[in-house]
């Protein structure tokens, strides 16, 4: 029983490090999908900001723009391990407002693509939204941002080789 | 002994108080990178949209009046907005559902249709085949020929996740509704009214239209059936 709890004890140190890598380039591949995906139709992802009619469609159209911009900054920020616990926090930060613009948009009832991965917000006739697998799947992704803005220090990241002289 | 190890441990303080005020900087100059290259992102994604809009919206002839959003057709006391995408198969089948129903209020002068020819699926298709479409409908209403070539267009409609129908295509098409003059075929290969198509779609956008096709009866919206149309048309009639 002892034995069990120290080597338990003496495991996470060793593995959290690379859970923190296995989260950050999930999240990293997630945003750099997500961007990639609307970053061919600019238009059409300023379209499905402006379908959660939460702001005037000038300012959904720049939001729309910018957004799968940096998403793919962020991804490759993540992907590098760069400046990790920041992007991470970022992540979170963009991630909580998605997941509110879709629980805003579902309980106003509105009939909405997310959009979250291309798409001009736009429902194809007779499909109905699916929001609550989309919430879903944004709360996962929330939860590997938030790991990583507990736990930003992760191997195979540049962060760690640039703390690297001060940690001997 | 003791003055030595003090200087010695003084020195390490110091040495530690540096290298964490480095750690620091290094750190603050990291997070000022990143965030730079963030905003940096954003900038240039805005760049970039505000160079791809088309500044030529010249509008095609037909249009309706106000807005310009959308080809007019027939001329009744009721407006009957239709938003419809030239690859969306629901579109195609709401058009055969309805094409008789529209014909006969059209014919009885009860509606004034305004077809708006919106681009939101350019993504299943690997030409953007929804913006040409609606281009060279643009084209036929030029020549005179729009609810004609429209219809053709849902004859025709190729499948999503495909090439689309290619210009020689829709040019084709055009001819066996009668819209043989070369003028007609020059418009669909320079996409003449591209930019007109893209105000069309956002038009729609601002409008709240988030799914094809949509039916608006005098502003509102109505259901996607030829029932829901005549009967919001007999109720809005003057």
């Amino acid at each position: 029983m002892g034995v069990t709890v120290s080597t338990r004890v003496q495991r996470w140190p060793i593995a959290r490090p690379w859970i923190g890598t296995g989260a950050r380039l999930v999240l990293a591949c997630v945003w750099l999908y997500a961007g990639a995906s609307k970053v061919t139709d600019l238009a059409g992802s300023g379209r499905a900001v402006n379908a959660y009619q939460v702001m005037p469609y000038d300012l959904a159209k720049v939001i729309g723009a910018a957004l799968p911009f940096v998403e793919i900054a962020l991804g490759f920020l993540l992907l590098a391990g760069l400046a990790t616990r920041l992007a991470a926090a970022v992540s979170a930060v963009l991630l909580v407002v998605f997941i509110a613009g879709i629980v805003a948009a579902w309980a106003r009832g509105l009939s909405i693509d997310c959009g979250c991965f291309g798409g001009g917000g736009e429902l194809a006739a007779g499909q109905s939204p699916s929001y609550l697998p989309e919430i879903q799947r944004d709360l996962g992704f929330l939860t590997l941002a938030g790991f990583l803005v507990v736990f930003p220090r992760t191997r195979l990241a540049i962060d760690s080789w640039l703390n690297e002289p001060e940690e001997r | 002994m003791s003055k030595r190890a003090d200087q010695k441990q003084a020195s390490r303080v110091v040495s530690d108080q540096l290298a964490r005020e480095r750690l620091r900087q290094r750190g603050l100059w990291t997070a000022v990178i990143a965030v730079s290259a963030l905003v940096l992102a954003g900038l240039i994604g805005w760049a970039v949209y505000a160079g791809q809009s088309s500044g030529n919206r010249a509008a095609p002839p037909g249009v309706a009046t106000g807005d310009d959003s959308g080809i007019v057709i027939g001329d009744g006391p009721v407006t009957v907005d239709l938003y419809a995408d030239f690859i969306c198969p629901a579109c195609q089948a709401y058009e055969a559902a309805t094409r008789s129903t529209l014909d006969q209020l059209l014919a009885a002068k009860k509606i004034t249709l305004v077809f708006h020819p919106v681009a939101f699926l350019d993504r299943t298709t690997s030409t953007k085949y929804s913006t040409r479409a609606a281009s060279a409908a643009a084209c036929a209403s030029k020549g005179g020929r729009f609810s004609e070539y429209v219809n053709a267009l849902f004859d025709n409609q190729p499948p999503e996740g495909g090439a689309g129908l290619s210009d020689d295509d829709l040019i084709r098409i055009g001819g066996e509704v009668g819209l043989v003059d070369p003028d007609f075929a020059q418009c669909v290969r320079d996409g003449e009214y591209r930019g007109w198509v893209e105000h069309v779609t956002e038009t729609a956008s601002e409008r709240k239209v988030t799914g094809t096709p949509t039916i608006h009866v005098n502003g509102e919206e109505i259901g996607r059936t030829a029932e829901a149309l005549n009967d919001s048309v007999v109720a809005a009639a003057p």
